[in-house]
């Protein structure tokens, strides 16, 4: 059986009892990190955050987006699968009739309340379309109204991009 | 009678059974695109194919018929490759685009593929394309690439319809189903080509693209809009109700209903009026508890100065139970009250379905009346000489100019109503209804047929039913009439109402039961499950 050396402190030392030398020592360790803040920006812990921010990883699932077609309108066809995957049930979609002969469905409105979403990614997994992904990298941002937080289809479009996946089926 | 043995098992029936039926009272099921109970056998989908001992080649289930000593197989290996076959066929120029089509969830060919193909497309040429959403009638639209001319649509045009709109035009792949020139779709019972249709080639323009049938729960009810009394599913999402579908009934209407009860959820959504009111004499509306405002009502039918001067306008919409308190109330309390009998004016009527009497109930109500010595006047000639207080139950009234006019010229008017209707605004008491599709009870139909209503939707919590109202106003005037449940009304109809005499409310069942029907068991379900696993 090893034994354990257990060394306990009898109380403050006299140096420490006299009190003026451990302040000093205390403003040695805080001038010692001024002077490397002001002349040495590189090896600051200290992010600068609303004007840096820190890249989040890739696969890191923000605030929805809406991807476009090449013609710039919406992808979705509201076929409702990501509300129906959704756990939270916090997309609301009201579909309408395009007139087109190839697709004829979309989302007269398509909104999600970021209050209520639980960020799970399962719309993006159920969508058939590549129409909603969660790769914008933000997070959803502070309001002074729930109402603000409740995302319309225009600002989802907004973050959007087009996607390249074929729409459509094969052998259209 | 010949016997024969399906998968092993052995079936004597009946002879010119086909092998489907067969197989259905052995529980076995044989999958199928055109074959509908309802319609003639045509046989040409192929996906019922089942191999026997009879013929070299597989047999169409749905149109064989069954020989003596035949055996059946309905799942070897044979036969599951056929399917397969006959599935990639089918698929060949299919658009496969489920995500916009709203037959997804309920599709026949989707649930086929899932369970006996599930492969891949090996077509490498481009798909035929053929019309997408055209127009086809007033309730339909068809999306011929989805289409897999079954003809079950067609078969119904011409057998149940009567109409013989819908026809198969051109040949092999460019076969199309459409319309004859220069024609409509446009019969009254066009959208049942809508339930039948296996696939989500002619689908509802009523409900195209408004909610994914998956998102619904459903109820079975009655449908309120003739004495027919369709048994239908009531479909709810969030709460309100999204459409009306038949379900089978062989009692009632087999397996079809009208365009119009179809459309007619539609007339009741909207202007609900739900809280209790009393209007003052200047016109001022005051929203009042129920409590408060069935003893204003109480106060104004003893404000009549006797109760031969209070007019009672029952409906016959009232489902059996609310007649039933009704009744007691008017042979109770108010034993001396007019009683006068509104409803809808009658109208067309035809001899598939649709009766001309627009009233679900009145067969239910006069009997009732009948038994508990109720006589009421029809609402025409109401005039209203010696009227103090006049009470009305419902809001489904078609009253003439005169009548409303003698109705608004009485000076205290307690109406319960559910909608914004001429009768909510001449009342100056209002009490707040439930519409059809929240109660439970059960209406009568005009061949005598008792069928339960169930609640679909969740009603306001201020809105009651016309028997609840009558209740109240009883208790108020001293009666003890006590009742909790729609089942003890029911009970307390079927000891007092001759017509009723044995029928039990959980034997109604889902069929419902005929006047005299009381001590025979409920039909058996055989024929229901089969239609609802292949609507």
């Amino acid at each position: 059986m090893a034994t354990i050396q257990v060394k306990r402190r009898d109380g403050l030392s006299l140096a420490e009892k006299l009190y003026i030398p451990e302040v000093m020592r205390g403003m040695v360790v805080t001038t010692r990190q001024l002077v490397k803040n002001v002349f040495g920006h590189q090896d600051i812990a200290t992010r600068q955050y609303p004007e840096v921010k820190k890249a989040y990883p890739e696969r890191f699932r923000g605030r929805h987006r809406l991807t476009w077609r090449d013609d710039g309108s919406v992808r979705c066809v509201a076929c409702m699968l990501c509300s129906t995957a959704c756990p939270a049930n916090c997309i609301h979609i009201v579909a309408g009739d395009r007139g087109d002969e190839k697709i004829e469905k979309y989302p007269v409105s398509f909104e999600i309340d970021l209050l209520v979403c639980v960020y799970c990614g399962m719309c993006v997994e159920a969508c058939p379309c590549d129409a909603i992904r969660m790769d914008t990298g933000t997070h959803p941002m502070p309001s002074f109204s729930r109402d603000k937080q409740r995302i319309r289809k225009v600002q989802l479009l907004e973050e959007g991009l087009p996607s390249t996946a074929r729409q459509g089926g094969l052998g259209t | 009678m010949p016997t024969l043995k399906i998968d092993g098992q052995e079936i004597t029936v009946e002879r010119g059974t086909t092998i489907l039926q067969a197989a259905e009272q052995l529980g076995v099921q044989i999958p199928t695109f055109c074959y509908h109970p309802g319609l003639s056998i045509a046989a040409n989908c192929r996906m019922c194919l089942v191999d026997t001992n009879k013929a070299p080649k597989p047999l169409p289930a749905c149109h064989a018929q069954v020989m003596d000593g035949m055996e059946v197989w309905t799942d070897s290996e044979k036969v599951k490759r056929t399917r397969k076959a006959v599935l990639e066929f089918i698929l060949l120029n299919h658009p496969v685009d489920c995500p916009i089509c709203d037959q997804a969830g309920e599709c026949v060919l989707q649930d086929h593929y899932f369970k006996y193909s599930a492969q891949p497309s090996r077509l490498f040429h481009r798909k035929r394309h053929k019309a997408k959403a055209k127009v086809l009638g007033p309730n339909v639209i068809l999306d011929a690439e989805r289409c897999i001319l079954c003809t079950r649509c067609v078969r119904f045009c011409d057998e149940i319809a009567k109409s013989s709109q819908l026809t198969i035009v051109n040949r092999g792949e460019k076969s199309e189903i459409t319309t004859f020139p220069g024609k409509l779709l446009d019969n009254p019972y066009a959208a049942n080509t809508v339930d039948i249709c296996p696939v989500g080639a002619l689908t509802s323009r009523d409900f195209r693209f408004r909610t994914r049938v998956w998102m619904l729960s459903s109820e079975r009810s009655v449908c309120p809009e003739c004495a027919r009394g369709c048994t239908i599913r009531v479909d709810t999402f969030e709460n309100v109700p999204r459409r009306y579908k038949p379900v089978h009934n062989p009692k009632v209407n087999d397996w079809w209903m009208c365009d119009a009860g179809r459309a007619s959820f539609r007339d009741y959504l909207g202007d609900r009026m739900e809280g209790p009111t009393i209007v003052a004499a200047d016109g001022r509306r005051t929203a009042v508890s129920t409590a408060k405002a069935v003893e204003d009502a109480a106060r104004a039918i003893q404000a009549a100065g006797g109760h031969h001067k209070v007019a009672v306008i029952a409906s016959p919409w009232l489902t059996n139970e609310d007649a039933y308190l009704l009744a007691r109330l008017l042979t109770g309390a108010l034993a001396d009250a007019r009683v006068y009998m509104g409803g809808r004016a009658a109208g067309a009527g035809d001899d598939v379905l649709i009766q001309a009497d627009k009233n679900p109930n009145r067969r239910g109500v006069d009997a009732i009346f009948a038994a508990l010595g109720v006589t009421a006047q029809p609402l025409a000639s109401f005039a209203g000489a010696g009227v103090e207080t006049v009470v009305v139950f419902g809001d489904n009234h078609d009253a003439a100019e005169s009548v409303l006019d003698a109705i608004k010229a009485v000076p205290r008017r307690v109406v319960a109503g559910t909608r914004m209707s001429p009768w909510w605004q001449l009342a100056t008491t209002f009490l707040p209804l439930r519409l059809h599709w929240e109660k439970d009870g059960s209406y009568t139909n005009f061949e005598g047929v008792v069928q339960r209503l169930r609640r679909a939707v969740r009603a306001a919590s201020t809105c009651k039913s016309e028997g609840w109202y009558a209740m109240k106003l009883a208790q108020s005037f001293g009666d003890a009439l006590a009742f909790d449940t729609p089942q003890d009304i029911f009970a307390a109809v079927a000891s007092a109402v001759p017509e009723f005499a044995g029928l039990g409310w959980s034997a109604l069942g889902d069929h419902g039961l005929r006047f005299g029907e009381g001590a025979a068991p409920a039909a058996g379900p055989s024929a229901d499950a089969q239609m609802e696993a292949s609507p």
